[in-house]
Formats: C-alpha cells, sequence, structure tokens
C-alpha cells in the first residue's frame, strides 16, 4: 500500500494548483454563466406575468422579489445544480484517467490522501461558487426587476422579514444547498475513482437522482424516504417559513452527511489502492 | 480505514431512519382511571407550543378544500398563552396557512393567494378541519368528557409521547354500545394532565384509524409577537359580511336545518336535511356528487345512499336528508325512521 510519506508540495499550493485548473476551463466558467441566467429568466418571466399568485414558490416571487434567490436554488437543486458537481467530479478523476495525465499525479510525490483533498476541494468549490451565482444574481434580480415588497421579504406565514433577516435566510439556504451538493459530489467522486469513462460518471449521477425522485413517489415506498438523498430536497422552502423551522433542514443535512462519508469513504479506499 | 467511513455513513443512514420515541416505556407512580379523567378535564397547561402530527386513516375520499381529511400524515405548529390567544401554522409543500386569534380579531392567511381573512372573534368557524387537526388536547378533552358515561375507562400503562411521559387512558365503549369503534386512547401528559395523543382505532385494525397528537411540546411563556398579526404588504385583505355565515366550503349551507341528535355515546347518530339545490343551478363551488359514492340501500324510512369507511357510517336518503355516526348501517336506518 502506498503510505503518505513524501509530500514535498505544500497543501495551500495543491489546493491553489486544483483551483486554476478547475476555474480556467471554459466549461466551468460556461456553466456559472447559465446558472447566473436562471434567476433572470424566473425574474423576467415573473414580471412579465405580473404579480397574479400562482401555484408553488414561483407563484411566491410575484412582488415579492427575495423570494427568488431561494427558489431559483431550491429549482436547480432538482437537476441542475447535481448536474454541474457530477460534471466537476466526472473531470475530476475519470476524466484525468481518460486523457492519462492521473498518472502523472499518482506517481507525484503527492500522498494519495492529499490528491483525493484535493480533488475534492475542486469540486466543493465547483458546488459553492455555482449556488453562491445563483444566490447573488437572485437577489439583485428579485430586487431590482421583480422589486421587493417594500424592501422586506413576505414569508410563506404571511410575516415580513427586514432585508438583513432575509439575506440570512438566503445564506442558510445557500450554506444547506452546498452540503446537499457535496453530498452528491462525492458519491460522484467516488464512482469517478471507479471508472475512467466521464460520462458514467454523469449518467450514474443524473440516473440515480431520477430513480430517486421515482422511489419517493410511490406511497407504497414510503418506508424508504429516509435512505433517499432527494426526499428532504423541500426542505429548503423552509427558509421561508416564521419562525423558522430548523427540522427539516437539520434532517436532510445529516442525511447528506452520511452520503458524503459513504462516498467520501469509497473514494478514499479506491485511490488508496489503485494502481499508477 | 477508508472503507470504516463508508461504513459509518450507511449505519448513519440507518439511524436516521429509525422512528424517534421508541423507547422504554417510562415508569410512573400508578393512578386510577377516575382520578386520571377529572384531573384531565381540570387540567389548565397554560402558554406552550408545538407540533402537531395527524395522521389519517379514514378512508375518505380527497375534499376540495381540506387536504386534511384525505389519508395521509399533515403537520401543524400551534402556539398558544394558555388563555384566548394563539397560532396555528398548517404547511404544505409549498405553501402555508396562518391562523391567529390575537384575543379580539381571528386572522386567517393563505400563502396560496395572498389573501387575509379577518373576522371579530365572535364570528369565527366554531369548528373547522384545521382547528380540529391543530388541537388533539381539546378535541382528546371532549371526547372524554362526552363518552366517559357511556364506557369502560381504564389506564393502560404508560407510553412515551412527544418526548414526555405519559399515562395511557383507554376508553373502551359499554357493551350496550352498538359501534363500529373498538376504543378511543389518549395519551395523558403525567406532569400537567393535558391530553399529548388521541387515537380512534376501529374494530377489526390494529392501527389508529385517526391519530392526532403532539409530536413534540415545550410548556412556558411564549412570545407575545406570535400573537399579532399585521398583514404583509402585497396581501389582499377581506372582512366577511357580518350578518352572513362565514362562506367556508366546511362550514354548514345556508338552508339546511339544525342537525339533531338521535342517542348519546359511542352510537349517536347526526340527523340533518341538505339543502334542496335548484334545478338547473351550477354546483356550488368546493361541493361535489355526493350520489356518485356509496352503494344503494332502502327501508321503511325510505331509500337513498349508504357510504361506510372504517369507522362511521353515513346515510344520504333520496329526499334529501343525511345521518352520520360511528355506527353500523342497522343503527342509522333506526335513527332515519324515528
Amino acid at each position: 500500500m502506498t503510505t503518505a510519506t513524501a509530500t514535498a508540495a505544500p497543501l495551500g499550493r495543491l489546493l491553489g494548483a486544483e483551483l486554476r485548473w478547475v476555474l480556467r476551463r471554459p466549461r466551468t466558467l460556461v456553466m456559472l454563466g447559465v446558472f447566473a441566467l436562471v434567476p433572470v429568466l424566473i425574474s423576467i418571466g415573473v414580471a412579465v406575468a405580473g404579480s397574479r399568485p400562482g401555484a408553488g414558490l414561483i407563484g411566491q416571487i410575484g412582488g415579492n422579489g427575495l423570494v427568488l434567490p431561494i427558489a431559483a436554488i431550491t429549482l436547480s437543486l432538482t437537476l441542475l445544480l447535481p448536474l454541474a458537481v457530477a460534471m466537476a467530479a466526472a473531470d475530476a478523476i475519470a476524466g484525468e484517467t481518460a486523457s492519462g495525465t492521473l498518472r502523472g499525479l499518482l506517481i507525484a510525490p503527492v500522498g494519495r490522501l492529499r490528491l483525493v483533498v484535493m480533488k475534492a476541494f475542486g469540486v466543493l468549490v465547483v458546488a459553492a461558487l455555482a449556488t453562491l451565482v445563483i444566490a447573488v444574481v437572485g437577489v439583485v434580480a428579485g430586487l431590482v426587476v421583480v422589486g421587493g415588497a417594500d424592501g422586506q421579504l413576505v414569508t410563506l406565514s404571511g410575516t415580513s422579514v427586514g432585508l438583513g433577516g432575509a439575506l440570512g435566510r438566503v445564506a442558510l439556504v445557500v450554506v444547506w444547498a452546498v452540503v446537499q451538493l457535496a453530498a452528491v459530489g462525492a458519491i460522484a467522486l467516488a464512482i469517478s475513482a471507479f471508472t475512467e469513462h466521464p460520462l458514467v460518471v454523469l449518467a450514474s449521477v443524473l440516473g440515480g437522482l431520477i430513480v430517486f425522485g421515482v422511489l419517493g413517489a410511490i406511497p407504497s415506498l414510503n418506508w424508504l424516504q429516509p435512505y433517499l438523498l432527494t426526499s428532504g430536497w423541500g426542505a429548503g422552502a423552509d427558509a421561508l417559513r416564521d419562525p423558522l423551522p430548523l427540522g427539516g433542514l437539520l434532517e436532510s443535512t445529516w442525511r447528506a452527511l452520511c452520503y458524503l462519508a459513504v462516498g467520501a469513504g469509497l473514494t478514499t479506499y479506491r485511490m488508496l489502492r489503485r494502481d499508477a | 480505514m477508508a472503507a470504516g467511513i463508508a461504513v459509518a455513513g450507511i449505519v448513519g443512514l440507518g439511524l436516521l431512519a429509525i422512528p424517534a420515541g421508541a423507547g422504554a416505556a417510562p415508569q410512573l407512580p400508578p393512578v386510577s382511571a377516575e382520578d386520571l379523567v377529572s384531573s384531565v378535564l381540570a387540567a389548565h397547561p397554560g402558554p406552550l407550543n408545538g407540533t402537531v402530527e395527524l395522521d389519517n386513516n379514514l378512508g375518505l375520499p380527497a375534499l376540495p378544500g381540506i387536504p386534511q381529511a384525505a389519508d395521509g400524515t399533515s403537520t401543524a405548529r400551534i402556539w398558544t398563552d394558555g388563555t384566548s390567544k394563539a397560532r396555528a401554522q398548517v404547511p404544505s409543500g409549498t405553501g402555508e396557512r396562518t391562523l391567529v386569534a390575537d384575543g379580539t380579531t381571528f386572522w386567517s392567511w393563505n400563502s396560496a393567494d395572498k389573501s387575509v381573512t379577518k373576522a371579530p372573534e365572535g364570528n369565527r368557524p366554531a369548528t373547522t378541519p384545521e382547528k380540529a387537526a391543530t388541537d388533539p388536547a381539546a378535541a382528546a378533552t371532549e371526547a372524554i368528557a362526552k363518552l366517559r358515561a357511556t364506557s369502560v375507562v381504564s389506564v393502560d400503562g404508560t407510553a412515551e409521547v412527544a418526548g414526555r411521559p405519559a399515562y395511557a387512558l383507554v376508553l373502551t365503549p359499554a357493551p350496550t354500545e352498538r359501534t363500529l369503534l373498538r376504543e378511543v386512547r389518549v395519551a395523558v401528559d403525567s406532569e400537567t394532565r393535558m391530553p399529548l395523543q388521541l387515537a380512534v382505532l376501529a374494530n377489526g385494525s390494529s392501527d389508529p384509524a385517526l391519530q392526532v397528537g403532539f409530536s413534540d411540546i415545550t410548556f412556558g411563556p411564549q412570545d407575545a409577537s406570535l400573537f399579532t398579526f399585521t398583514p404583509p404588504p402585497g396581501s389582499t385583505v377581506t372582512t366577511p359580511d357580518q350578518t352572513a355565515k362565514p362562506a367556508k366550503p366546511e362550514g354548514p349551507p345556508a338552508g339546511a336545518t339544525k342537525p339533531t341528535v338521535v342517542g348519546d355515546g359511542w352510537d349517536t347518530v347526526l340527523v340533518a336535511s341538505m339543502p334542496r339545490q335548484d334545478a338547473g343551478a351550477a354546483p356550488r363551488r368546493g361541493s361535489f356528487d355526493l350520489s356518485s359514492l356509496g352503494t344503494p340501500v332502502s327501508g321503511t324510512w325510505g331509500s337513498g345512499r349508504l357510504i361506510t369507511t372504517a369507522v362511521a357510517a353515513a346515510i344520504i336518503t333520496d329526499d334529501g336528508r343525511i345521518a352520520i355516526g360511528a355506527v353500523p348501517e342497522q343503527v342509522l336506518t333506526a335513527a332515519l325512521a324515528k
């Protein structure tokens, strides 16, 4: 077994190198641009449709712009954000295997564990950046295009929250969503470590999410709900309730951390035993 | 090591799936059923807040506007200051209904259309499904008060409900009662003697047909701002006409006579007459065609349709009368024949 003895490069420099490597990829930048478009498009749609109340979270945005960032994150979390994370994870290990560049990293004087940390960091940065882009553009578009309710957030419970409180709730949803995406990313990295085809990672993550969604919609499989990562993803809307109910957010966070442990464990297990 | 982390994650997922409150029965000093009942009827728990869970297996069809009536689980968050001020929030997937009684005014908020209904306290609808679903303590106290005369009351050990030790009070119908129900179980908080959970069990099933109770509860002073309501910007406020009855789909329709009560205790039957709808008039919004339900029955009392669920039966006669009760069909027809 290879042990992490020869560690010439400091961790900070490794992470910096990975960060440059991830952020200089044109596809990452294009993806972030697309994420910025999500809240903009929703806000234009809502502004054109007028402030008629409608169904779901989108219906709450009319005349209540500060709902937009939370609604946009919740909507993107179903497929778009996991897609971005799966893409980053696919590139991180399977992509480098396919292009032959992983061999150089594996024989370089870098501990295997450090390599896993470095790759996971790259995926986490993509997840955090994508969520932050939606949140920041969402707040701006919500206030400028839709217009806030007197600069306040009207919660689903019918109370008003000031701008500071509303931004705090958006920050809470961002942190919560990044933890959920980290769980997706960890599983994607584990798949990425076991295959040399990036497409397999994308297909299994998206296919898995769709299967989870179908399983969660079958009433006779209710007992399965606590095991499905996606079953807690509606909890993002809880940030729009007042007083803030933390139960659903905490439970889905615990579930995500369990998935994170499984993904991280499998990734490390595979990478420590892998031949160069 | 790495494999251990993965296994720990799987174990964690398994732990998350274990339902809360599956612990051992708490040890409590024994209490007689009579003492327990009288302490429940005299209990004043004071200010509290909590989450109420309604588990419905009645087998009713989904009624428009009352999602709580259909089978399934619904939750509500409630706050009360122990007197007349209360707040209830009934969340749905991406919406919420808020009901606030601030002592003088009754506010009702619906996030789906951002509407606020404002009514003076005295005019508030007496029994809405939300109210029944959000106040298990009152529902259980009422059930005990109404049923104790015709029941065998016993204490069936202890249980932990909403994280609090509780006595299990069981009301079984007296042998002379003709009812579909097997028993009503009430979990009574050992300290405050407040009912924490009410379960209705029907004959031939071990799972409750209806269970409403707290899934968590905290006693203590509540934030006074919770018992006020300010219509948020962008909402529409309506004040229902003071003279008209509240136009709620679940309220008694205008023109219906006051229902008569036949029998008492477990085999109580309510007989009411339904308003005659104009032949050409479109069905009222929120009402639905009852004639599509049930099986046809007839007898000396006339003819109609029988609708049965696990815990109750109803007969809607062709001449517009309705008899309903937690009783078998024979008791309903006897009540209609009177």
